[in-house]
């Protein structure tokens, strides 16, 4: 006889939404592993029908207060691309600085209250800060330069409200960002200490075999590490323009998830986020990062999930460097805006979200009104592998109690700072072991 | 009074959560920029920033079990233990009571904390305030209002003579 046991943890803490994880696993091996996704379907992009196309970036904000700023940009960028418009060099800087102070604050909110208690022991960030206050409080001095970007440049830190198609409401006269430099100088050397905080955590030892390797899928630029625009590129020699998206990849409908799952058409799964953007264009990173990276012995390819911790400070480095730049290199638009006409057309955009690949396609009518919308956040394009990096991950882990089995489940997942309100809220784990030891 | 503010949290969007909100903006119609008015929409981690070295009447909306809606619970934040109920965020985020740990952890604590949380019953997006929430919100007003008149005088007089 097997005995069957079950664990039941009712919310995984520390992600954004609701959802479950279904895993069955006895001595022998990991059966089954389901990411479900309960958190009712939101339809945003069936709502988007019939709205005027100027309201796309504003409503879909909405989907996320952690990276409204991506599904503004990918919002505005396929609008964009619909009806011909090419923002100047000046608009664009901004988009870039924007989203500098959007991935400053994702990041920091990840590596320091969601992941880092991870690594030490801690059951939350509230936990670890009674014993680490001084990380924390760096954690909240950093995030707040990032919200001092988007304040300034969207008008308020959570869902900015100055971003339009064609490029801003308003755009801010130089003597107004610079007062922003001091800040960012500052934070800029504690994301640095970071960096090198967050290199010395334990990691887990996690490599896939060498015929099950991740395809790591990022927007690639030769002249900048990606924002917002770039082709698709692949570590296995994807190099597709955004508009060819639709043909290499696909949303499948999983019966126990109210989320759908994307793959590429010729190989399935397949992995987005920080990782993937580096693994792809570490080269284009600052001198200081990379000179960052390599006094910490951080490799230019990753392939433990577990240390996209380091990465995404790697990342927020990289974000205050940026800022740093164009703020010093800032000349203000001519316009705040490029004034559009609406024409019957269809236009696609991928940006990077902290989190990702954010692609956006909208279908607009002669008066530009809406009349498709599909947009595909970064959450739903990992899905099936952190699935597989369950599955692959357990057998050496049966050994743990049930408690320390479920936390490093948890973990696992936190590699990937999913946000299941975007790909569709709590997570609820359940575990299902079959005790072949009471045969 | 510059020591002073009052923060609202909540959604103005959705029903009862927006009372919050509305307070904040009738009672900033009242004192003009005599006590710095704050609307948080949810970023707990900012709040510890808003609050710090204040001291902070602080309303939301809850909705608590065995409660009459409309009902209106007093708390100072910083005695009594606060709920992890109250004021839940999403998981991502921090709720208050997880706020106020973590403000003493780091020390980022308001000098005083007068936590007025009204019971709501409708969250719907887009939906207005419930009959009960509405005359709850102009009680919390009125006393937010009488409070800080009393500690100031009023807000200054701008007729010139």
């Amino acid at each position: 006889m097997t005995e069957s046991k079950t664990i039941k943890v009712d919310y995984l803490a520390r992600v954004e939404g609701e959802g479950a994880l279904y895993i069955r696993y006895d001595d022998g091996g990991v059966h089954d592993v389901k990411l479900k996704i309960f958190e009712p379907p939101r339809f945003f992009e069936a709502f988007m029908r019939g709205r005027d196309y100027l309201e796309a970036p504003d409503i879909t904000a909405r989907i996320c207060g952690i990276c409204p700023v991506a599904y503004q940009m990918s919002a505005l960028h396929a609008m964009e691309d619909a009806l011909g418009l090419a923002p100047t060099p000046e608009l664009r800087a901004l988009r870039r600085l924007i989203y500098c102070g959007e991935w400053i604050e994702s990041h920091t909110l990840h590596i320091y209250m969601l992941h880092a208690p991870d690594f030490l022991g801690y059951p939350s960030a509230v936990a670890m800060a009674k014993d680490h206050p001084q990380i924390v409080r760096d954690g909240l001095q950093i995030k707040k330069a990032g919200n001092a970007i988007v304040n300034l440049l969207g008008g308020r830190e959570i869902h900015p409200i100055n971003v339009r198609v064609g490029g801003f409401y308003r755009v801010p006269a130089a003597t107004e960002l610079h007062p922003l430099r001091e800040q960012l100088l500052q934070a800029r050397d504690m994301a640095v200490e970071t960096v090198r905080w967050a290199a010395s955590l334990p990691f887990p030892k996690f490599e896939r075999a060498a015929d099950n390797q991740y395809e790591f899928v990022a927007l690639s630029n030769p002249r900048e590490y990606p924002m917002n625009e770039g082709r698709i590129a692949s570590t296995r020699g994807l190099d597709i323009a955004v508009r060819d998206y639709d043909h290499h990849f696909r949303e499948e409908q999983v019966d126990y998830t109210n989320a759908l799952h994307s793959v590429i058409n010729a190989r399935g799964a397949y992995f987005v986020g920080p990782i993937a953007r580096y693994n792809l264009n570490c080269d284009r990173l600052s001198p200081l990062v990379r000179q960052v990276a390599d006094d910490i012995g951080f490799p230019p390819f990753c392939a433990n999930p577990f240390q996209s911790i380091v990465v995404r400070s790697l990342e927020v480095l990289y974000a205050f460097d940026e800022a740093l730049r164009i703020i010093d290199s800032y000349r203000e638009p001519q316009q705040p805006y490029l004034k559009s006409e609406p024409r019957a057309a269809t236009g696609c955009a991928a940006t990077e979200a902290p989190r990702g690949l954010l692609y956006h396609r909208y279908s607009i009518d002669e008066r530009g009104k809406i009349t498709d919308a599909k947009i595909v956040a970064p959450t739903s394009q990992n899905q099936k592998t952190i699935e597989t990096d369950l599955r692959l991950m357990l057998p050496q882990y049966l050994h743990l109690t049930e408690e320390k089995l479920q936390h490093q489940c948890e973990q696992a997942i936190r590699n990937y700072d999913p946000c299941i309100s975007c790909s569709t809220h709590f997570l609820k784990l359940h575990l299902d072991r079959s005790d072949r030891s009471a045969e | 009074m510059t020591d002073r503010a009052i923060i609202s949290l909540g959604n103005r969007f959705r029903g009862d959560d927006s009372v919050g909100p509305y307070i904040l903006h009738r009672i900033r119609q009242h004192l003009g920029d005599m006590v710095p008015c704050i609307e948080n929409g949810g970023d707990m981690t900012q709040l510890l920033e808003q609050w710090r070295d204040r001291r902070v009447c602080l309303v939301d909306a809850v909705l608590a079990e065995g409660r009459a809606v409309g009902d209106v619970i007093r708390l100072d934040g910083l005695a009594a233990p606060i709920a992890h109920s109250v004021c839940g965020t999403s998981s991502h985020g921090l709720n208050l009571a997880e706020a106020i740990e973590l403000g003493r952890a780091v020390g980022a604590l308001p000098r005083s904390l007068d936590i007025y949380a009204i019971c709501g019953e409708n969250f719907a997006t887009s939906a207005a305030l419930s009959p009960a929430v509405a005359a709850a919100a102009a009680v919390v007003e009125r006393e937010i209002v009488n409070f800080l008149m009393a500690q100031t005088g009023g807000p200054p007089c701008t007729n010139s003579p």
